[in-house]
């Protein structure tokens, strides 16, 4: 049986665009490496069974939920967090910009993965539809809102993009 | 969570994994890890060695020939599946399927071998894989083995990768004119289902048209997919009409004891079992030329 602290792993990888080299024990989940090591604690952990959606992050330009995947699996990658959005302390992103405009959160707990969804849905569709909207919401459990204003606050944000 | 303390490995090469997986009885294949994580969670399993093909490029790749049939690495993302234009021309199931995965965020991380090798029965793929006749492509110490999808689900999470093996591809031969159905009973969109059937039909020119040959494969309803044998008797030979569907459909659950949950009793389990079986086939002939 393998011990903690038997073996740890080298890892390199960017978040936010700061490089990391490190280690890490295989079993530490992407998220924990990503709060605990990092401190950055806009990923939250809602269920941690890979049902909520809460711990969403972006790995090379893809939506996963960090609580599904190990760290030492990241390595090599391009993580973005909710930290990444917006520029300063104060200025937010577009998308940042529309759920606050359109009320598309309550408690806030599900919004950085929730606004992370968004942003991967609007690069790859810039203009979903309602429908389009909701199936890509899936992953992403929201117990305050209703959802209502989530999707109102998507297409807000898909509209202040453009055509 | 904390999960148990395991080693990892990610090997560079099939041979290398192979050969972790050789040398450490304990070692299992972590591939998209969207079950395998939660099971290491929850304790579920004592696993002493992650071994991870995710990036074994000889796992990852989607091959389709010019006459339709295709060859799928089992490290194949539904994401990618479901982005594959050649796959959609070809094998149109196998993406479609992909694309009402769970959720985006599982879609870009699980595969289908995982799926396939997973083994619960409510996996998306095990019954359609059945229906196709795939093959799966087991590879161990003295090479790969072809073993029919039909004889590789053995029952409840389990299959004919043996110790020392891990499924490298899956091979799918061409619908060359069959039409295929694939209908799920689902609690919400994209999730998992209480009853479903897949549905492979040939069918001959005439008016109506016959049923040359049919494969109906139920998921869900045992530890394993089942063909609905009674079904595809009735069918074989005869008109492809709605009405011998619906008769044939019909006798899709008998005989099945399928399991009860908090969301659905085993009887409605079986007689939605009929409901899919139905819908699929007539799905099937639909798409038959």
């Amino acid at each position: 049986m393998a011990t903690e602290g038997a073996t740890v792993h080298a890892i390199d990888l960017t978040v936010n665009g700061v490089a990391h080299s490190t280690t890490v024990p295989a079993r530490r989940l992407l998220v924990h490496f990503i709060r605990e090591t990092l401190g950055l604690r806009g990923t939250h952990i809602g269920c941690d069974t890979g049902n909520c959606g809460a711990c969403s992050v972006i790995c090379d330009g893809q939506l996963i939920k960090s609580c599904m995947m190990l760290a030492v699996q990241a390595d090599g990658c391009e993580i973005e967090t909710i930290e990444s959005l917006g520029e300063g302390p104060d200025g937010l992103d577009p998308i940042q910009e529309a759920f606050k405009e359109h009320h598309g959160l309550q408690c806030g707990y599900c919004t950085p993965g929730i606004v992370l969804n968004a942003k991967t849905l609007l690069a790859e569709n810039p203009h979903p539809s309602e429908a389009e909207i909701r199936r890509a919401l899936k992953g992403n459990i929201c117990r305050c809102t209703g959802y209502v204003n989530i999707i109102r606050s998507i297409e807000a944000a898909a509209g202040a993009q453009g055509a | 969570m904390l999960l148990a303390a395991t080693e990892y490995v990610r090997p560079a090469s099939l041979e290398e994994a192979l050969t972790a997986l050789r040398a450490n009885t304990g070692a299992r294949v972590l591939a998209g890890g969207q079950t395998l994580i939660n099971v290491l969670k929850h304790r579920a399993a004592s696993v002493d060695l992650l071994v991870d093909v995710s990036r074994l490029a000889e796992l990852r790749f989607i091959d389709v020939a010019a006459d339709g049939s295709a060859v799928i690495g089992a490290a194949t993302t539904y994401a990618e599946l479901e982005r594959s234009a050649e796959l959609r021309g070809a094998q149109p199931l196998i993406g479609e399927v992909a694309a009402g995965t769970v959720d985006r965020q599982v879609r870009v991380r699980g595969t289908i071998g995982g799926n396939a090798c997973f083994a619960d029965p409510s996996s998306n793929y095990p019954p359609l894989l059945v229906a196709l006749e795939a093959s799966m492509e087991i590879a161990g110490e003295s090479g790969t083995r072809s073993v029919p999808a039909s004889e590789f689900f053995l029952g409840l999470y389990r299959t004919a990768v043996g110790p020392g093996e891990l499924l490298r591809a899956i091979t799918l031969p061409a619908l060359d004119g069959a039409g295929v159905g694939y209908r799920s009973l689902q609690i919400a969109a994209d999730s998992w289902a209480l009853a479903r059937a897949v549905a492979w039909v040939r069918t001959a020119a005439g008016s109506p048209r016959t049923i040359e040959a049919v494969r109906v494969v139920l998921g869900c309803v045992a530890g394993a997919p089942v063909r609905a044998g009674a079904t595809e008797e009735l069918l074989a030979g005869g008109p492809a009409s709605e009405q011998a569907v619906s008769a044939a459909a019909a006798l899709a659950g008998e005989g099945l004891q399928p399991p009860s949950d908090v969301h659905a009793s085993s009887s409605y389990r079986r007689e939605m079992t009929a409901v899919m079986a139905k819908r699929a086939l007539l799905d099937a002939i639909g798409g038959a030329s």
